[in-house]
């Protein structure tokens, strides 16, 4: 085999030569025998003759000649491809309308399915990432879904779960690095000595953490990512042991990590241990997780997810048995769930993916439909002339063949322009936002891409030549050759063929529109929800204090007190505050609240709370509604009172027939000392807290800013002036403070509103996007099967007119066909598209599956478009003249 | 020319294998040597010759190289290469042992039944 490919390979590759060197063979045989013929005495013009004859065809010989060599099929294709190459090219207008069809729906396919590919398919980049999981505590009765671990979870079960043979646990932050006057802030996470072992992947250069770097007298050690490595240390090949300014402190570089290593979607550059004191790790602090401590472990080859479940819930069993807290935890139906870490990532866009996904098909199909109708119709214009071919012998595999290597030549070019399209679509994308999703910075264009782009357009190819052989090889060659000539239609099923493929794309484009429009509308009823405080003109910045340089409540207090003062001085600033997270940012926290004098009913468990900690006049300078009582005050937070402001939902579901006011309540899980208790002083508006969309109203309440023990600080300011203006000064207001904390995450509320909508958004765009080619493609395609009916039917009509049928009598024929393709099409798409809306209920906001509206519009738009393409071929077909459609027969 | 025989199927290859073993041939040579080691009894069809040729070559039994002719001519001569030697041994050995069973066969007489 190899052989005769090599031998094939040769012969191809100087074809020429090939050709030359038989020519020559051939005569040289020809002349010998010639000569050795009148050495015999024959004359030689009878030499010659003989010798010819004797030889036999030299054209069937240099053939089996070809054939002999493997060339024939080879000759064959390249003929077809220039046959079909030729046809292109004296179409213009077909071909560059068949190109941009196919470049656009395969385009946009490869741009989606890049997303899901990198997003979904693609394993994490670790070794054996399937057997990586993330472990989570949740409360449900609560109302805590969700809540981390804490690091009592992981001391407690680092080696004593058999089905792990690694666990870990982490979290992220920042933290500024380098020399003073030439400090960055950089991304960090901070994680458990087991952490790249669990992960399979650990430095390149250098070591992991040890457990003797756990506590915080000895974590001073990092891990360089790569690029960290080349950027600080311009890639030193001795940079182990070097020291590494973090937040003003030195550390020691231990490790540098492997080029490429990226854990989940996290953009930390450097590594530290997730030290922790004993206290942190004693069972009082074991459910303290929040949501900013995750635990992944890795399952040991052959167990299963469901036993290590098990195992986990057997030892949370048992550490409940003496747990003080046992009943309420039983109360709030506490649980450790273990995910694939994979899957549990990804989870939030997962659904949203795939119906894009499905979308981009739709897409696809439409234009595949419509590039088989135009191929139809081209096809039929050749009808007669393949008829005489297949009457002088062309055989059916010949005519076959033909179709195939057509229509696979459109679409492996159509299928390049695809790429282009797609590497274009991909940079629409992370303009959309995609970036910001979970795994969307790893969306990239790559081979793997590519060459599932031309396999698909291959793929398509063979499908779209299986009508087109079909129409050309139907019913019998003389019958055709007599249809296109005189007859004046062509068979039925041709025809019928055609007008369900209509039909196939208007139900499709309804189907696509409705569902665009369904998610479109979610969008705007989401974007229309108010967030319970007034998001213009505030503008927001995040800043990290350091805790080794402000170590002290008083001393960060001190801070925010001349940050705000330095802050109010700016022109246009009216009211600034202090928040340790704005709300909507998608990492609120929530935390237990106990009520004074609230007995509990059975079964009612401790709520988790959204928890906030606030300095200055953070309620107004975040347009927050005062309800009852005042707001918190700089003056609450420097005194440390011990006093709080609740929302409404929380004083509904405590107080709901008297006041909030004068009320007491304990942060945490029990009633402790009175000393302890926070006097409820002021009710204020409940607002959005993790995301527009937010359902339950799990109630907030808002404490002074040292008393809630959550260093984060995020800055907010309202403006009269645009809040991006403010941007700079304030940067330079907090580098006079302290040159050494930079400012990150400016951004103005709205924009923070409108980022935290990118799941929705991002979908409802393509959609939209998807549904106006979808559009244009139903007119290109109705245009196209209605005017070629109308030149198909120009004999017939001709002869009507001159027997008196009047032109308007002709138009509402043709209209009448095209209304009752479009009626079929559009109930036909009705129905698919409730359908598809009640499957992707999950995506919709406020919005029915089935919502009349939406479906109406959809209907209208495509109704108008299809039937304002048939007016032209319409209006066409009554203006024929008799004399001249009676001509051309 | 004395009495020819049909040539049966399959038997040019063989045929043309044993002439180039011989002596390097070209294509015209091929077809001489055949008919002179046969006797002239073997009447080959030239048309069949070279698709046999190309197609050794394909399988490469047999290479071709150009040279220079008898009469000072480019001519491409054909010589066997080592799989086609391993091929005409196998397929002279094939040979004789049908041809001895056929005659075997032929010469049975009505008493050795």
């Amino acid at each position: 085999m190899l052989k005769r490919l090599r031998s094939l390979f040769r012969a191809l590759k100087s074809r020429r030569d090939f050709e030359q060197g038989m020519t020559e063979e051939l005569r040289f045989h020809i002349e010998q025998y010639t000569d050795d013929l009148v050495r015999s005495g024959v004359p030689s013009r009878e030499a010659a003759r003989r010798a010819r004859i004797e030889f036999g065809s030299l054209n069937s010989v240099e053939e089996e000649c070809r054939e002999a060599r493997g060339l024939r099929p080879v000759d064959e294709l390249l003929r077809q491809l220039r046959h079909a190459a030729r046809l292109l090219r004296k179409t213009p207008q077909f071909t560059a309308a068949a190109l941009a069809t196919l470049a656009v729906c395969i385009g946009a396919n490869l741009t989606i399915f890049a997303a899901v590919d990198s997003v979904l398919l693609r394993p994490l980049p670790f070794p054996e990432a399937g057997r990586l999981v993330t472990i989570f505590n949740t409360y449900p009765k609560a109302g805590v879904d969700r809540d981390g671990s804490s690091i009592a979870n992981y001391y407690e079960r680092r080696g004593r779960i058999p089905a792990f043979s690694g666990v870990a646990i982490y979290r992220y932050g920042t933290a500024v690095l380098g020399e003073a006057g030439a400090t960055e802030r950089e991304r960090i996470a901070r994680v458990s000595p087991d952490f790249f072992s669990t992960l399979g992947t650990g430095p390149a250069m250098g070591r992991s953490f040890t457990d003797e770097e756990t506590s915080p007298q000895t974590d001073k050690v990092a891990i360089l990512t790569d690029a960290c490595w080349r950027q600080h240390f311009h890639a030193d090949p001795h940079v182990i042991g070097r020291q590494l300014r973090v937040d003003g402190i030195g550390n020691t570089v231990v490790g540098v990590l492997p080029p490429g290593f990226r854990f989940l979607s996290s953009e930390a550059r450097v590594y530290f241990p997730f030290s922790s004191s004993p206290e942190d790790r004693g069972s009082a602090q074991r459910h303290s997780g929040g949501n900013s401590k995750h635990m992944i472990a890795r399952l040991k080859p052959g167990a299963t997810f469901e036993q290590a479940q098990a195992q986990i819930d057997a030892q949370n069993a048992t550490l409940e048995a003496y747990d003080p807290m046992a009943k309420m935890l039983a109360d709030a139906g506490f649980r450790s769930v273990v995910a694939p870490l994979h899957a549990d990532h990804v989870q939030s866009i997962r659904s949203a993916l795939l119906w894009t996904q499905a979308g981009a098909f739709a897409l696809l199909l439409i234009g595949a439909v419509n590039l088989t109708n135009l191929l139809l119709i081209r096809a039929s214009s050749r009808v007669k002339e393949i008829a005489v071919r297949q009457a002088l012998g062309a055989s059916r595999l010949h005519v076959i063949g033909e179709a195939i290597v057509e229509t696979t030549l459109l679409t492996l070019a159509g299928g390049l322009l695809g790429l282009a399209a797609g590497a274009g679509g991909i940079r629409l994308l992370s303009a959309f936002g995609a970036d910001r999703l979970p795994l969307g910075s790893h969306i990239a264009f790559d081979a793997r891409l590519a060459s599932i782009a031309v396999l698909g357009a291959m793929a398509m190819g063979l499908a779209l030549a299986v009508p087109i052989a079909w129409f050309n090889l139907r019913g019998h060659v003389t019958g055709a050759i007599q249809s296109e000539t005189r007859g004046g239609t062509t068979s039925r099923a041709a025809q019928s063929l055609r007008h369900g493929f209509i039909v196939a794309q208007i139900a499709l484009a309804t189907v696509l529109l409705s569902g665009a429009g369904l998610l479109g509308l979610s969008l705007e009823r989401a974007m229309a929800v108010s967030p319970g405080f007034r998001p213009d003109h505030v503008l927001t910045a995040q800043i990290s204090v350091p805790w080794n340089k402000y170590s002290s409540w008083p001393a960060r207090l001190a801070f925010n007190d001349r940050l705000l003062k330095e802050i109010s001085r700016q022109p246009g600033a009216s009211a600034a505050g202090v928040v340790n997270n704005v709300p909507l940012s998608g990492n609120s926290g929530k935390s237990a609240a106990t009520v004074k004098g609230h007995v509990r009913r059975p079964g009612e468990s401790a709520r988790g709370n959204y928890s906030y900690g606030v300095d200055g006049d953070y309620f107004a300078a975040m347009g927050f509604s005062l309800l009852e009582g005042r707001f918190l005050t700089a003056d609450d937070s420097r005194r440390s009172s011990r006093v709080c402001v609740v929302d409404e939902d929380f004083a509904r579901y405590y107080w709901p027939h008297g006041s909030a006011l004068g009320q007491h309540l304990f942060a945490g899980g029990e009633a402790t000392t009175d000393a302890q208790a926070f006097t409820v002083v002021g009710v204020v508006g409940a607002v959005k807290q993790a995301g527009l969309t937010d359902q339950a109203a799990q109630g907030a309440v808002y404490y002074p800013y040292a008393l809630r023990t959550d260093d984060g600080l995020f800055l907010v300011v309202r403006t009269s002036l645009r809040p991006e203006l403010l941007g700079p000064a304030l940067q330079k207001l907090v580098r006079q403070i302290d040159p050494e904390l930079p400012v990150n995450d400016l951004r103005s509320m709205d924009t923070r509103i409108a980022d935290s909508l990118v799941a929705q958004r991002a979908p409802a765009m393509l959609a939209g996007i998807f549904s106006l080619i979808a559009v244009l493609l139903v007119a290109v395609g109705t245009y196209g099967v209605l005017s070629y009916a109308v030149v198909q039917r120009r004999r017939e009509i001709g002869v009507r007119m001159a027997l008196g049928a009047r032109p308007d009598q002709i138009r509402s024929q043709f209209l009448a066909l095209a209304l009752r393709l479009l009626v079929a099409g559009e109930i036909l798409g009705m129905a698919g598209a409730w359908l598809t809306g009640r499957a992707m209920r999950t995506l919709l906001f406020q919005v029915p599956p089935l919502h009349v509206a939406t479906f109406a519009a959809a209907a209208a738009v495509i109704g108008v478009v299809s039937l304002v393409a048939c007016l032209l071929p319409s209006r066409r077909a009554a203006r024929i003249s008799p004399m001249e459609a009676m001509a051309d027969l | 020319m004395g009495k020819t025989a049909e040539l049966l199927p399959g038997t040019l290859d063989m045929l043309i294998l044993k002439a180039v073993s011989l002596e390097p041939l070209h294509g015209y040579g091929v077809l001489q040597r055949i008919q002179q080691i046969s006797g002239d009894a073997l009447e080959i069809p030239q048309g069949s010759l070279y698709p046999a040729l190309y197609r050794l070559e394909h399988q490469e039994l047999i290479a071709a190289e150009w040279g220079v002719s008898e009469n000072n001519r480019r001519a491409k001569y054909y010589t066997l290469t080592g799989a086609g030697r391993r091929r005409l041994r196998e397929e002279t050995a094939g040979w004789n042992r049908l041809a001895s069973a056929i005659t075997a066969a032929l010469n049975t007489t009505p008493g050795e039944v």
